[in-house]
């Protein structure tokens, strides 16, 4: 039964950290940027959900698609006047940039915000539902149910909607998109800022199932950057289903060797995963 | 007399400090079928690169009464001036459908978008087969077929296509140039860019030489066939 347990705190868990790296690979696809600034983005939107709940009351569930909102400006914004000067720039440019902007993002919460631990917790938080002998925090499963049907919905938006087209078009051929009417600028500026949305909606997620800091970007955007590496570019589930991996791992990671070596066990499987499955993990070609 | 579609002047194109185009003229009329021949390097994509607004350049590119220069790429599609690349550029995984979908991306009139998709799996009922299918997996004939039909999904005024039977059986070559009659039939005028004169010629009204960055001859197609200079140089034969 501990296994068992284990495996659905695990696949709770995964289903975060995939929804987490959807708004990265998403953005890797399409832009050719990794970003690194992709967990101060889960930061914010974390805050976002939190300043919602405690300041207008608001549950935190119903608050996820105002940090979304928010999330999307502020993602849109930082690409069309900032990013889209530098994206035809090496990769090295982009990822200082990134990295510089999450030192700022970084630095700008801990101003505003203080370096306190904030957690989520509406009334609701201890609940759990039992099923099978395995018990399952109220909280954690609508995280889990949220990453899943946010997954699906980037999926139909991507295969159903002329928006969905135009980004995956330009992923794929960026010479033929602009041959045939997409506006690069304002293409990319609609991705990033989607990808900022879906970290906004994480971080909320983030926030209830743990605590919200300052600094809980870098490690996230790393775990991102794994799930990333090992889901691919091209399919959301295959993004879930790395997060799910990660998640399990974890899981084991922390109850047969110890809670601290959460972190050690995703970097470890990372370069596994590069000598085993190199680059062509990237991209299906 | 004729309405000019497209008039181009004085154009000049390059990569960064090496020029490819010095000067050109160019005229196309509504209706017409234009070939512009000429050898590998003479500049031939570069052109349609400078008239797509794809790289920089001088001079004038005045379609439908609307100069093209101060506009980008997804501009001059806007107006229906349409390009089909060289080495036909599909979204590799998407679908046939998908691709197509593209080409008419811009248009706001579903039912239009409907009717021409019948039409396009009309004219190519392979594509109608394969619409499911990546359009990386189809064979070459296929992907210049998908390359065509997503290009006139954009119901183009103008519909530029670069290097057609590139890699193509001959056989599937006289398909394509069938097809590009009939769609001139329908009111679309076309400029083919094409290596293979002879392909070219056989459906074109009036042709253009390009050697080096320059125009070196034009006229009706009779004209050009009878040439001598262009007979040996191109055609082949004394």
């Amino acid at each position: 039964m501990l296994f068992a347990q284990i495996l659905v705190n695990g696949v709770m868990l995964g289903g975060l950290y995939g929804l987490m790296a959807l708004g990265m690979a998403l953005v890797w696809g399409v832009l050719n940027i990794v970003n690194l600034a992709h967990g101060a983005f889960v930061m914010l939107g974390g805050y976002c959900v939190y300043f919602l709940f405690t300041g207008l009351h608001l549950d935190p569930f119903a608050a996820l698609p105002i940090a979304m909102v928010v999330m999307f400006v502020v993602g849109y914004l930082l690409q069309r006047y900032l990013l889209n000067l530098i994206i035809r720039s090496s990769h090295l440019n982009t990822l200082l940039i990134t990295f510089g902007l999450d030192v700022v993002l970084t630095y700008l919460a801990q101003l505003a915000f203080s370096a306190d631990f904030r957690a989520i917790n509406p009334t609701y938080a201890g609940s759990n539902v039992t099923l099978l002998g395995v018990t399952i925090p109220l909280v954690r499963f609508g995280a889990f149910l949220t990453a899943l049907v946010l997954a699906a919905a980037l999926w139909v938006m991507l295969e159903r909607t002329r928006l969905g087209h135009s980004i995956r078009a330009t992923s794929q051929n960026l010479i033929a998109a602009r041959l045939y009417g997409v506006d690069p600028a304002q293409l990319y500026a609609v991705t990033f800022g989607l990808g900022a949305a879906l970290a906004g909606a994480a971080g909320g997620l983030y926030g209830m199932v743990s605590q919200v800091t300052p600094y809980i970007g870098a490690t996230l955007t790393a775990k991102s950057f794994v799930i990333t590496i090992m889901g691919g570019l091209d399919n959301p589930f295959g993004i879930i289903l790395g997060g799910l991996f990660i998640g399990i791992a974890e899981a084991l990671a922390a109850i047969y060797i110890g809670p601290t070596f959460t972190d050690a066990i995703s970097f470890g499987l990372l370069v596994l995963i590069l000598v085993a499955r190199p680059a062509r993990s990237l991209r299906g070609a | 007399m004729s309405n000019p579609l497209l008039t181009i002047s004085g154009l000049r194109a390059g990569y960064g400090a090496a020029p490819v185009l010095f000067g050109l003229d160019l005229k196309i009329n509504e209706g017409e079928i234009v070939a512009l021949v000429g050898s590998n390097g003479a500049g031939k994509t570069t052109l349609l690169r400078a008239i797509s607004r794809m790289i920089a350049a001088e001079g004038s590119i005045n379609f439908a009464g609307k100069e093209l220069m101060p506009l980008t790429p997804e501009q001059v599609f806007a107006t229906g001036l349409v390009q089909v690349p060289e080495g036909r550029q599909l979204f590799a995984r998407m679908t046939v459908e998908e691709n197509l979908r593209m080409g008419a991306l811009l248009r706001r009139d579903p039912e239009g978008v409907v009717r021409s998709f019948a039409r396009m799996y009309e004219l190519f009922p392979i594509l109608a087969e394969r619409r499911r299918q990546m359009a990386g997996s189809l064979s070459g004939g296929e992907q210049q077929m998908c390359a065509l039909a997503r290009g006139l999904m954009a119901e183009p005024k103008l519909l530029m296509v670069d290097e057609m039977s590139l890699g193509l059986a001959p056989v599937v070559v006289d398909q394509l140039l069938v097809v590009l009659s009939d769609i001139r039939k329908a009111g679309v005028t076309i400029l083919l860019v094409e290596q293979d004169v002879f392909a070219a010629f056989s459906v074109a009204d009036r042709g253009y030489v390009i050697e080096t960055g320059h125009i070196v001859r034009e006229g009706t197609v009779a004209e050009l066939e009878r040439d001598s200079d262009l007979r040996k140089a191109y055609l082949g034969v004394a």
